[in-house]
């Protein structure tokens, strides 16, 4: 990686003089790269992390090029929502004319625009709807680097049995596609291990008020873990009133919540105490040594003045992984999504990529579970 | 009702608009504006059905849009019955309340719905093969557009024409004064019935181009927001009026996209226009044209616009 | 299960206290004016923020900020009745108001998306986490105590104002009958001013005990306002005493919906219950003087 970089650098340092000497010719090697995310209406938290991450990585690889293409990117606000989303895909498709499309975060959006990808024949790029549709059974434009709520929800319940001893579980999700997908893979998997489900609870994405559910959990005895599938914001009150009804560890009970990559980082500092125990999966570990993680949250840092979430390393990775297409010789829609179908030992800021037939990522390495410890900081569990 | 001298050009816009929506596809070659178009279409044909039960009625919008979008007309009968005993503000909570409550039964009867897993990649309506004439194609935004155009014309052309017959006064009677229409021995519930069943139907109708034409069908679709939505563009274009929720659908519809050069503050400033349009507007861009007409034509009739006092 | 149950009430009334202030503004605007206020639900938003930010940004104290939200409140009740409400009153149709303030909210929710941003905000009251135990195992917060105090408080000295001022009998012979009340020397443009100051002041402070309970991002609000407006219609528009216990029975349903039956199901019971009582006593429910107004 990094002898590709130096090489790299030298060869793209010239270009890039050749470039501003010459910058109309080195405006027609340029990969188009269309963003569609929520920017507006209540999963725009998305949107905005979405776009420092791509920003970011824009801005690094611009400095050198890559293979002598140049990336730009255009946003349109699909706003977590089939309608908006199918509109924005068209506005892009037609206006902008994308060489490959990112996007979206919510799995309902992303279901509505992965026809109209195929129809356009442009290669859409996903990194956060965990939705098993969104690659079962496999529309050729459309890849995911995320592992899905299957490879996601077997592997925390199994987990959940074998290394934390749970054998009793109550199942919280929010009423969407991903929420319900989740829980049940959950569900089933601790079930055949030989766990027990005490109760199924699901709710919109409009409910305030968790005291209720918290009480409610508090009644059915012992429960071991709390696998939760929700956005931050219900999250966090979850987490608080759970705490509050003394059920977790943070309010000084026995349970210990699980959680998916829903959440951004800063969770538990927001959480406070209630956090506490806490074990869920986070899409790049802050921890991870390899150079592409630290100089990621490095430059992160140096340009945002704030800490990296998930959010922002499955965009910055999106970008990563168009990139290593391009050096591999992808240079139009068609090109980018014949050699995207071949990545392999891709290594990014979340983890390593290889895409199967359906193109879904199959590496699970992008998993990895972190314990909220009591001064609300992380402990790398180190499970896979 | 509106003087021969309105009416007439009220005939003189049906062509006008008729031949624009013919050649607008040809003038408008970016599908993304296509799309638009039959937003705007689909958005025509909700605002109309609405505007018979909100304005021939006084019926508010909630229930409408629900209606339409979901039991469509046979429902709307259905649940007119039970409607017809409330009014103002009332039947407009009613209609909120039965909102949510059809929104929360379609997120929780999964097996008929999918619920919030929606259904996804829904087929355009299928092809039609005219002998000797090139296939047409519904997967084709321009053979859409005139599809969803030529229904919402049709829909328009029905209700204006039902407007205007005995039926119309009959229910324009009901709407001014309950208690006199009734010692006319005018059966008030009855039509009421009525009108509620075709303004749901239309209104079900443009559900179906809306499933066909997204391909995506998810229970928060239709969420409260997009029946205020649908409510301003009938008011927007002016009550009363049958061409008024017309150039209210077209405003509402493609302002936001106009706007769209102004980022972040896009539904900022979509929010202060449509404040500012009923500020100045009250009575709607039909009721603005007409005083305009009005006073070029020296004719002093702005009271017939339909305001509903 | 006692303790449950026990528990559940607590949980419920504290929420149904929390309806009851934002309901209530609804209530007073529309025994006034016989208009609804769509933009009230804002107003509930940037109470929160308002004492969020009064709270983290300037380090002042939560208890002082539930009152700063209240002026934040007033002062925007006070805009929005002049600005849209004032220059409508004389053009009859209801829905005009209704439509303008669609239009504010829009305005107004992505305003604060532009300045707060998307992110929910962690608005955490100190007294969240000061658990204290009651009978039978059941306990309330610190914070959820404050909520039902000076919900209580508000509520009484409302009452005592409408009951014993000037303004507030005037306030209410109003609701009663309007023209009466014009008749009898009340100056029905300062009245109408009041009740918006009045109701969006609830709605602010509202907002401020709502903000450590609710997921807050510039659209919180409209969340709180759906069941606000189910509240005022079971307790019967303009009526007081009704909102108020309308406001806690909700709070109820909800907390024992979730206990015994499911969560997602909470809003179908609230919205059958508001559905049937349309149905029982629609005539009752409906003031006379609608009647004449349509």
């Amino acid at each position: 990686m990094r002898k590709h970089s130096a090489i790299l650098f030298g060869v793209a340092a010239s270009v890039a003089l050749f470039a501003a000497a010459n910058a109309a010719q080195a405006q027609d090697k340029v990969i188009r790269i269309g963003g569609l995310f929520a920017m507006s209406g209540p999963g725009s938290y998305f949107g905005v992390q979405d776009k420092q991450g791509i920003e970011l990585a824009i801005e690094q690889l611009n400095k050198t090029g890559v293979n002598g293409y140049r990336f730009e990117v255009q946003y349109e606000d699909s706003a977590c929502s089939p309608l908006p989303a199918t509109q924005a895909a068209k506005r892009l498709l037609e206006q902008y004319k994308p060489d490959v499309v990112l996007g979206e975060e919510c799995s309902d959006a992303t279901l509505a625009i992965m026809p109209l990808m195929e129809q356009a024949k442009v290669p859409l790029l996903n990194a956060g709807s965990s939705s098993i549709k969104v690659t079962d059974p496999g529309n050729p434009w459309t890849f995911r680097i995320m592992p899905n709520e299957v490879m996601q929800g077997v592997d925390i319940a199994t987990n959940a049995y074998k290394r934390l001893n749970a054998r009793t579980a109550v199942l919280l999700y929010e009423n969407t596609n991903a929420g319900i997908g989740n829980a049940k893979v959950f569900g089933d998997t601790f079930k055949s291990l030989g766990g027990q489900i005490l109760a199924d609870i699901g709710f919109g994405r409009d409910v305030n008020d968790f005291t209720a559910i918290a009480t409610r959990i508090a009644g059915l005895g012992k429960v071991d873990v709390i696998p939760t599938y929700t956005l931050e914001g219900q999250g966090l009150r979850i987490t608080q009133a759970l705490a509050q009804a003394g059920v977790t560890k943070g309010g000084g009970g026995q349970s210990i919540q699980l959680g998916t990559i829903w959440l951004p980082f800063g969770f538990e500092q927001k959480a406070g105490k209630a956090a506490l125990g806490y074990v869920r999966i986070v899409q790049f570990d802050p921890t991870d040594k390899r150079d592409v993680v630290q100089n990621f949250i490095r430059s992160f840092k140096a340009k945002y003045n704030q800490e990296p979430t998930h959010i922002n390393a499955h965009a910055f990775d999106q970008i990563l992984v168009v990139a290593d297409v391009i050096r591999r010789g992808g240079k139009d829609s068609q090109s980018i999504r014949d050699i995207m179908a071949t990545t392999k030992d891709f290594s990014g800021v979340t983890g390593s990529v290889e895409f199967d037939k359906t193109n879904q990522n199959t590496k699970m390495d992008t998993i990895h579970y972190m314990e909220t410890l009591p001064d609300l900081s992380w402990k790398a569990l180190g499970w896979n | 009702m509106p003087t021969d001298r309105v009416r007439i050009s009220r005939r003189g816009w049906f062509l006008v608009v008729a031949v624009i929506i013919a050649l607008l596809p040809f003038v408008i070659q970016d599908s993304y504006w296509r799309t638009n178009l039959i937003v705007c279409a689909i958005n025509i044909m909700l605002a109309i059905g609405l505007d018979l039960l909100v304005m021939k009625l006084g019926v508010p919008f909630w229930m409408a849009f629900v209606f339409g979008m979901v039991l469509s007309g046979a429902a709307g009968m259905a649940l007119s019955i039970f409607a017809v005993r409330l009014r103002g503000h009332y039947l407009a909570i009613a209609s909120l309340g039965f909102a949510v409550i059809v929104h929360q039964v379609l997120l929780n009867w999964i097996s008929l719905t999918q619920g919030p897993l929606g259904i996804y990649a829904i087929k355009p309506p299928p092809d039609i093969a005219l002998p000797g004439l090139p296939v047409i194609s519904f997967g084709n935004t321009a053979n859409m557009f005139y599809l969803v155009a030529s229904f919402a014309f049709l829909f328009y052309l029905l209700l204006d024409q039902l407007v205007r017959s005995p039926i119309g006064e009959t229910l324009k009677a009901i709407r001014e004064d309950e208690i006199s229409a009734s010692a006319f021995g005018i059966n008030c519930t009855a039509w009421k019935v009525f009108a509620f069943g075709i303004g749901s139907a239309v209104a079900g109708a443009a559900g179906a181009f809306y499933a066909s034409f997204v391909g995506t069908l998810v229970p928060d679709a239709f969420i409260i927001t997009e029946s205020f939505t649908i409510l301003a563009m009938v008011i927007v274009g002016g009550m009363g009026t049958l061409i008024g929720p017309v150039w209210g659908a077209i405003l509402l519809t493609i302002l936001p996209e106009l706007l769209r050069g102004f980022g972040d503050l896009r539904l900022i400033l979509y929010g202060a226009a449509l404040t500012l349009v009923v500020l100045f507007m009250p009575g709607g861009i039909a009721q603005a044209a007409q005083m305009f007409r009005a006073r070029l034509g020296r004719l002093a009739t702005a009271t017939d616009a339909g305001m509903r006092q | 299960m006692l303790t449950v149950v026990l528990q559940q009430g607590i949980n419920g009334i504290v929420f149904g206290s929390l309806y009851v202030l934002v309901a209530l503004g609804l209530t007073l605007i529309y025994g006034v004016l016989v208009q609804i206020n769509f933009a009230h639900a804002d107003v509930v938003t940037i109470g929160a923020f308002a004492a969020y930010f009064f709270t983290f940004a300037f380090g002042g104290n939560y208890l002082i900020s539930i009152g700063i939200a209240l002026m934040a409140g007033a002062a925007l009740g006070w805009l929005v009745n002049a600005a849209i409400f004032a220059p409508l009153r004389e053009r009859g149709n209801e829905l005009l108001p209704l439509i303008a303030t669609i239009g504010v909210s829009i305005l107004l929710q992505n305003a604060m998306l532009l300045w707060f941003g998307p992110i929910p905000y962690a608005f955490d009251s100190p007294y969240s986490n000061k658990v204290i135990r009651l009978w039978g195992g059941t306990f309330i917060t610190l914070q959820n105590l404050i909520i039902v105090v000076v919900s209580a408080l508000t509520i009484a000295l409302l009452y005592a104002f409408m009951k014993f001022t000037f303004m507030g009998k005037a306030l209410r012979a109003v609701s009663q009958d309007r023209e009466t009340a014009g008749l009898m020397g009340v100056n029905p443009n300062q009245l109408i001013m009041l009740t918006f100051v009045i109701a969006s002041a609830l709605a602010g402070m509202g907002g401020a005990m709502l903000g450590p309970i609710l997921v807050l991002t510039p659209f919180a609000g409209t969340t709180v306002i759906v069941k606000a407006f189910a509240i005022v219609i079971i307790g019967g528009f303009g009526n007081v005493e009704g909102t108020i216990i309308a406001g806690l029975v909700v709070g109820l349903i909800e907390s024992y919906t979730t206990q015994f039956v499911n969560p997602g199901l909470t809003d179908i019971v609230v919205f059958t219950l508001l559905l049937l009582m349309l149905a029982l006593r629609p005539t009752g429910l409906i003031a006379e003087k609608r009647e004449e107004n349509v």
